[in-house]
């Protein structure tokens, strides 16, 4: 009887945990479509790099230009992670809302997690947008090489990605120097990632530090399922390392959130004023 | 401490740590509050009274899970603050003055659906409960409309609304009615009196004398960090029952004079209020009218206008207990 009642309170539990999460999502894209940067980071920005490409490797075949449509979806997935994920909390406190969401029930992990949903949402609209670019406006016939792989690596880097931005968004509050290098992180990692060219054109020196940084599998996957045809056991191992960098990122979250909230509410920084 | 309370402090105290100096940077201490114990009944209208920087606010963001105590301990529902705080914010509702702390690109109910699911309240009774509370804080038809286009006053009803949607069983007020206009602030003292009735326990921050005396049944004046008195209104104003008030209206009024008047011997306190280009000078002495000539010789060459002696008020009971800081 216990174990039936425990069972119904976890369930509730859990239902409830996401409803707010989808909640917390929806009034999070709610506003993002009211804010002219984030428009820019998640659309703009990404259709000018696919642009670029589409004029530059248009000559290349079907498979370069669905490399293009790929690599600069991931271009704007990392942006909105790193610029969106990362300041999802110290945007809150700068709109004094921190307060309030530290003195609810639910935790902020979750919120953030649901923060970070709608950033996923909004920056997986590059992509249709680089996708419906090349297909309507240059007019090339592309198609994905094994869509149902590709669904399932889209989904393993949106787990990723959100754990990674878990990790990034308390070390921003707690570390406001390492915030000043947010820009610096940008570029290096479209590069270092092969989301835009293979890796392979990059000195041998460098694989290794590609390897350390998830969005590479990412890319490694989504480009292997979308215009390389890589076989499964490639793709597999993708998979298995961003699972493994999403459990390592989730562990290492949960801690920074504990260790940030305790440090917000003895040095007195939930709020600016 | 009895479990029928509804806050228990036990000598809570709360040290800011701030760092001064760019290349010898060294750690400033400010002690905010030094050391705060009281109680307030379930059901009971508590309020707080004390000048700027006295530690009310500190005091309240410790009561609400917001702040970590330096020293000292809190209960509320008789959860700990620290130890227990997710049990405390299932129980309590929070207001900060001011318009910050709401999302302004939503509109009013997206605000409240948006907080309704952060206290887990169940969507079907969510749906209910907004209209409701919209109607309850005179916000009826305008919660469609974003925030950003809301009056100051609009917001800090919203802000009662977005508290009360968990139904809470204790309030924090910090200071609800700064900055709305006199009628705003009349609106909201009533929607305080009806969330009194439904015998919510609250705890009310408040600058204005004449609201704490309107709502509250027991006051703590606190002052530097210390809760200088704690009773009923009536009785904290039997602290100078023994005093009349000679309130002078003067023009440029310097502050030397003002220490003057302050100097005499029978004068126990004195506070300036600045009314356009007046100044009142409220003398308290247990001489009444007859200190009137000495007062007004220590004002000599000054243009003064209306005179009056009268009875002490709760502002008067108030200055007197906090040095005359106000």
């Amino acid at each position: 009887m216990t174990t039936l009642t425990q069972r119904a309170t976890w369930r509730a539990s859990w239902r409830a945990n996401w409803r707010t999460i989808w909640m917390v999502a929806e009034m999070s894209l709610r506003q993002m479509v009211m804010d002219g940067f984030i428009i820019f980071t998640v659309l703009v920005q990404p259709l000018l790099i696919a642009l670029l490409g589409l004029w530059m490797l248009g000559d290349k075949g079907p498979d370069y230009i669905m490399f293009v449509v790929v690599g600069s979806g991931l271009t704007g997935l990392w942006s909105s992670l790193l610029f969106i994920g990362g300041n999802s909390i110290n945007v809150e406190r700068w709109s004094g809302t921190l307060e309030t969401l530290v003195g609810v029930p639910t935790p902020l992990t979750l919120i953030v997690l649901g923060k970070n949903v709608a950033n996923i949402i909004q920056s997986l609209a590059s992509m249709v947008v680089a996708y419906l670019l090349a297909v309507v406006l240059f007019g090339y016939q592309i198609q994905f090489s094994q869509p149902l792989l590709f669904a399932v690596s889209i989904l393993f880097t949106i787990i990723a990605f959100v754990s990674f931005a878990l990790v990034l968004a308390p070390i921003f509050v707690m570390n406001p120097g390492v915030q000043a290098w947010q820009n610096a992180m940008e570029f290096p990692v479209y590069i270092l990632c092969g989301f835009l060219f293979p890796i392979a054109l990059l000195p041998s020196a460098l694989t290794p530090l590609s390897y350390l940084l998830p969005p590479y599998w990412a890319a490694r996957a989504l480009h292997g399922t979308s215009s390389a045809n890589a076989p499964l056991e490639e793709i597999l191992l993708c998979w298995a390392m961003m699972l493994l960098f999403s459990a390592i990122y989730l562990f290492v979250s949960s801690r920074l959130f504990a260790k940030m909230l305790i440090k917000v509410r003895t040095d007195a920084t939930l709020d600016v004023t | 401490m009895q479990n029928s309370y509804a806050i228990e402090v036990d000598h809570l105290r709360r040290i800011y740590r701030t760092t001064v100096g760019v290349f010898r940077r060294s750690i400033k201490e400010v002690v905010a509050v030094e050391d705060v114990s009281f109680c307030v009944a379930a059901g009971e209208l508590f309020g707080l009274l004390g000048p700027n920087g006295a530690g009310k606010t500190t005091t309240v963001k410790m009561l609400t899970t917001l702040l970590i105590p330096t020293q000292g301990a809190a209960r509320v529902m008789g959860h700990d603050v620290v130890k227990g705080a997710k049990e405390v914010q299932k129980r309590i509702g929070f207001i900060f003055g001011g318009e910050r702390g709401l999302y302004w690109r939503l509109s009013g109910i997206d605000n409240l659906r948006y907080f309704a699911s952060l206290y887990h309240v169940d969507p079907d009774v969510a749906k209910q409960r907004i209209p409701y509370l919209l109607d309850l804080v005179g916000l009826h038809g305008r919660g469609d409309e974003r925030v950003e286009g809301y009056s100051r006053g609009m917001k800090q009803r919203l802000h009662v609304a977005r508290t009360l949607l968990h139904d809470p069983e204790v309030l924090f007020l910090d200071e609800p009615t700064i900055g709305l206009d006199p009628v705003g602030a009349r609106e909201f003292r009533q929607v305080i009196r009806n969330l009194q009735s439904e015998r919510k326990t609250i705890l009310l921050t408040t600058h204005y004398m004449f609201e704490a005396d309107q709502l509250c049944q027991r006051i703590g004046v606190i002052n530097h960090g210390r809760i200088v008195a704690l009773d009923t209104p009536e009785n904290l104003k039997r602290h100078v029952s023994d005093l009349s008030v000679i309130e002078i209206e003067a023009f440029g009024v310097p502050a030397t004079t003002i220490d003057k008047v302050k100097a005499l011997p029978f004068v126990d306190a004195v506070h300036v209020e600045n009314r356009d280009q007046k100044q009142a000078l409220m003398i308290q002495s247990p001489r009444g009218s007859e200190a009137v000539p000495d007062v007004m010789a220590t004002l000599n060459g000054l243009r003064v206008g209306r005179v009056i002696v009268r009875e002490p008020t709760l502002e008067d009971a108030y200055v007197r207990l906090v040095g005359g800081t106000a």
